[in-house]
């Protein structure tokens, strides 16, 4: 009961933040030059033909109605068209949409195995070799630009050594993808009991998921080792390793306890990565959401920017809800 | 500590924890390339040679030739000029506007009247700010201004001003609750005073050790920028853009057009980590009394080493 009441008012805060962000993307995408009518009908139009358009997509009427109006097809489930690929945005993103994710997801897990458990061995040895390379390695992550990085590993891995397939989206040309159910390529290929097409979408993945991963595993790494210090050092770990109880289950206990700043650093780094990864998926030609968005705005083609921008935010805004509720799980003292 | 006595931490410190000292170095190296540039780089950054085109790394050309015939050695010691102008200036903006709102917003934001009202307003902008996917907000900001070096460092300021905003703000409301800061009310000194006197100094440490960080980022979103064709254009040698023309070759094999670019502007922003880092390090008085631990060690084992020496 307590929960279904904490979960209204966050509700309650996010439908305005929504509408704040969903306004300021349309008065900011809406002010980019380029006239839609005239892109969608190319240079051999004629005046009427463009006027006509104009009045059909509601683009001779004041901003704010046009403002009314969109968020009212909002409201229905209409996003929009994209003039580029003549699709409603809503189907566009939702073809999309699930190879960020896959992508993203799997990155994080990366990053979360690698800055975990790098984070927990420097903390146990604050002064030792690998507490140093650890912040070394923490600097030069946060300083090597991700697309460049992908680069290097298309190079190494591609190139000379021929171990990685060719960086062109998420299948090898000649595997049929399999029928669509949750987005997943992982997911659904092995639905589907197609095994080449597993083996594929894996190898596909390995690249991108090595760059993305490595990269952001260096926020997660520094949280997780400031937090496990201070974790460590406090008396209850103190007391336990005086009971003589093994170091293992200590540093078991305290990383149980360390969670929380590391749980809101990772649900932070998994809505940045929505559109964080917009780089990556150029270099990889993915096809995900957010080259998707890139592309929108180069072209002056709004509504996938903003369709986009929609979806990445209500994305964070649930997955920060889900981490409360973890929160609420974890930590006993919150329900009090 | 006077001055004297500060330049005197400053350079032990340095010896204490070298990672300070490279960091200090490749700012300068950067700098100094950024502003040396023509008299260092052996051919001009925009000069292309078609008959020498796609070179690797030799003796005529250190870094190779891209794919049109301009010498990339040069290039990469030309962009430093405008990725640290571009990133500089945009940093100095977002921390100019960010830190003074920042500062207004905590100072003012007690109680519950309407002047609270609009810093809570201006904490919701910020958070409706901070919700867009960062790299697209700037692209639209870039598309929206047109495309030019001016905008690129705006869209930089925009993206970043959140973080100083919110920075100052939990400094200022932490400080403002101080006794020192209530006496000079009580004396009646003048509320911009007191901010400009008591309140900002003590809280600006934690914003300058994000400024250098922050420089770095601005860096690494110029180059984005660039690599997708939204930053600053061809020809005008920029890390970012001279990756992206380098793109397509890598597959070939060519990894030189991208390698280098990308390998300078890592370590570019490497060393504007590190500085930011030792300025976190100077400016916590915890991280301070370790240094100057750490130097007093450094100090007594010279000295007993010298004492070894004489044979004693």
């Amino acid at each position: 009961m307590r929960v279904a009441r904490y979960l209204l008012q966050r509700l309650a805060f996010v439908l305005p933040q929504l509408l704040g962000i969903v306004l300021v993307s349309f008065l900011l995408l809406k002010s980019i030059p380029g006239d839609p009518a005239v892109l969608m009908l190319g240079p051999t139009a004629t005046p009427d033909a463009i006027a006509g358009l104009r009045a059909q997509m509601g683009l001779d009427k004041p901003l704010t109605s046009q403002f009314v109006l969109y968020v009212g097809h909002l409201l229905h489930g209409d996003l929009g068209t994209s003039w580029q690929t003549t699709r409603p945005v809503l189907d566009d993103l939702l073809q999309r949409f699930p190879a960020t994710l896959e992508l993203v997801t799997f990155s994080l897990i990366l990053a979360i195995a690698v800055g975990l458990s790098l984070g927990t061995l420097s903390a146990l040895r604050p002064h030792g070799w690998v507490a140093r390379a650890v912040d070394l390695y923490g600097l030069a992550a946060g300083a090597l630009p991700d697309f460049w990085f992908a680069l290097v590993l298309i190079f190494v891995f591609y190139s000379a050594a021929h171990w990685a397939p060719a960086p062109l989206g998420r299948l090898d040309i000649s595997v049929i993808a399999p029928a669509t159910i949750t987005g997943f390529l992982t997911i659904d290929t092995l639905l589907a009991g197609d095994l080449e097409a597993f083996r594929s979408a894996v190898a596909h993945l390995v690249l991108p998921v090595l760059t993305l991963g490595l990269i952001n595993a260096g926020p997660i790494m520094k949280m997780t080792q400031s937090t496990m210090q201070k974790m460590l050092a406090a008396d209850a770990s103190r007391y336990e390793a005086l009971c003589g109880i093994p170091e293992r289950l200590v540093v078991r206990h305290a990383l149980r306890n360390a969670l929380p700043p590391i749980i809101t650093i990772i649900s932070v780094l998994y809505g940045y990565l929505i559109g964080g990864a917009v780089l990556v998926e150029i270099v990889f030609s993915w096809g995900g959401a957010g080259q998707y968005a890139v592309q929108g705005v180069l072209n002056s083609d709004i509504y996938p920017v903003l369709g986009f921008v929609l979806f990445s935010a209500v994305f964070s805004l649930v997955v920060y809800i889900i981490v409360d509720l973890v929160y609420v799980l974890l930590d006993p003292r919150l329900t009090h | 500590m006077g001055l004297n006595g500060r330049w005197r931490f400053f350079a032990r410190s340095l010896a204490v924890r070298p990672r300070f000292a490279v960091g200090y170095g490749l700012v300068a190296l950067a700098v100094l390339l950024g502003l040396f540039a023509p008299l260092i780089a052996p051919y001009s950054p925009i000069e292309a040679n078609s008959r020498a085109f796609l070179q690797p790394p030799g003796p005529a050309h250190w870094f190779g030739t891209d794919s049109v015939g301009m010498d990339i050695f040069s290039r990469a010691i030309y962009a430093p000029r405008i990725d640290l102008t571009i990133a500089v200036l945009g940093t100095l903006l977002s921390a100019c506007v960010g830190t003074t709102l920042g500062a207004l917003v905590g100072f003012y934001s007690a109680g519950r009247g309407p002047r609270a009202w609009l810093c809570n307003s201006v904490m919701r902008a910020a958070d409706v700010l901070q919700a867009f996917p960062v790299f697209v907000f700037a692209i639209a900001l870039v598309a929206v201004l047109g495309q030019s070096i001016q905008t690129v460092v705006l869209a930089i300021a925009f993206v970043n001003m959140p973080i100083y905003l919110r920075l100052m703000r939990s400094q200022v409301q932490g400080i403002r609750s101080m006794r020192y800061v209530e006496a000079a009310q009580v004396a009646g000194v003048a509320d911009h005073v007191i901010l400009r006197r008591h309140i900002v100094p003590n809280a600006i440490a934690p914003v300058l050790a994000q400024l250098s960080v922050n420089v770095g980022w601005g860096i690494l979103l110029t180059a984005a920028l660039s690599f997708v064709g939204a930053g600053v254009r061809a020809p005008t040698p920029e890390w970012g853009s001279m990756i992206a023309s380098g793109f397509q070759n890598v597959a070939t094999g060519q990894w030189w057009p991208s390698l280098f670019p990308g390998l300078s502007l890592a370590v570019t922003v490497f060393g504007f980590s590190l500085v930011g880092a030792s300025i976190e390090a100077f400016s916590d008085p915890v991280r301070r009394q370790d240094l100057a631990a750490a130097m007093e060690r450094r100090a007594a084992r010279s000295a007993g080493r010298q004492l070894v020496k004489a044979g004693i």
